[in-house]
């Protein structure tokens, strides 16, 4: 496996399972107050930093060669972010054009995050699965995936 | 696309390792080009046939030339 698989695995990891959390937690709690709110955020975007900083760097001291990435690296990680970029804009409009006709205050913002995380969950994702099915180029662009 | 590369370097006695450092990628990269689960880019191509000395055209072909002449 290389360092930026591995890097993919602690990234996609740690979203499911802190989101899992987060998410499940404003599900129970309902109506909560403005810092109830923002504690529960925080220990959620805290607890990711911590262990993916950690993580990571403890992948980066053992794997120093291979951080860079080579050219496979760059097109596996430039074809998952495309498909993750269409998902972020796509909630991105729903959160900033529709739900505000229907919705307000905590709940935009929750449905802000649970897009920004289902597209980063969806980029990890999608990285694993091009390291271990390959990556070939497209029916649709029938040329060099790059 | 399809290739020669695992035949070329067996011929050679190198080590997917050895070809990946002389290529500088990884030695996965290398293994993901020779099982067709990468196709390489054209300058790493070039670079693959300037090292064993041959034109691309011996080393890698399209599945529907690979087909045709099967």
């Amino acid at each position: 496996m290389v360092a930026r698989e591995q890097f993919a695995w602690v990234w996609l990891l740690t979203l499911v399972v802190t989101y899992t959390v987060y998410f499940t937690a404003v599900v129970l709690t309902g109506e909560t107050t403005f810092w109830t709110q923002i504690v529960m955020f925080a220990a959620t975007a805290i607890v990711q930093v911590v262990i993916i900083a950690t993580v990571s760097a403890v992948i980066a001291l053992r794997r120093k060669d291979e951080v860079s990435g080579d050219e496979r690296d760059l097109a596996i990680e430039q074809r998952a972010t495309a498909v993750a970029y269409n998902i972020l804009v796509t909630g991105i409009v729903l959160v900033g054009c529709v739900l505000p006709f229907t919705q307000s205050g905590w709940k935009l913002f929750n449905a802000a995050v649970f897009a920004i995380a289902l597209a980063e969950i969806v980029r990890h994702g999608l990285i694993i699965v091009m390291y271990r099915k390959g990556l070939k180029e497209s029916k649709a662009s029938r040329g060099w995936h790059g | 696309m399809r290739n020669r590369l695992k035949v070329l370097r067996a011929e050679r006695n190198w080590s997917q390792a050895d070809l990946a450092e002389q290529l500088d990628v990884s030695r996965q990269s290398v293994n993901a080009i020779e099982t067709g689960k990468y196709d390489p880019s054209l300058p790493l191509a070039f670079k693959i046939a300037a090292l064993f000395g041959m034109p691309i055209e011996h080393i890698f072909f399209n599945n529907d030339a690979a087909q045709a002449a099967e």
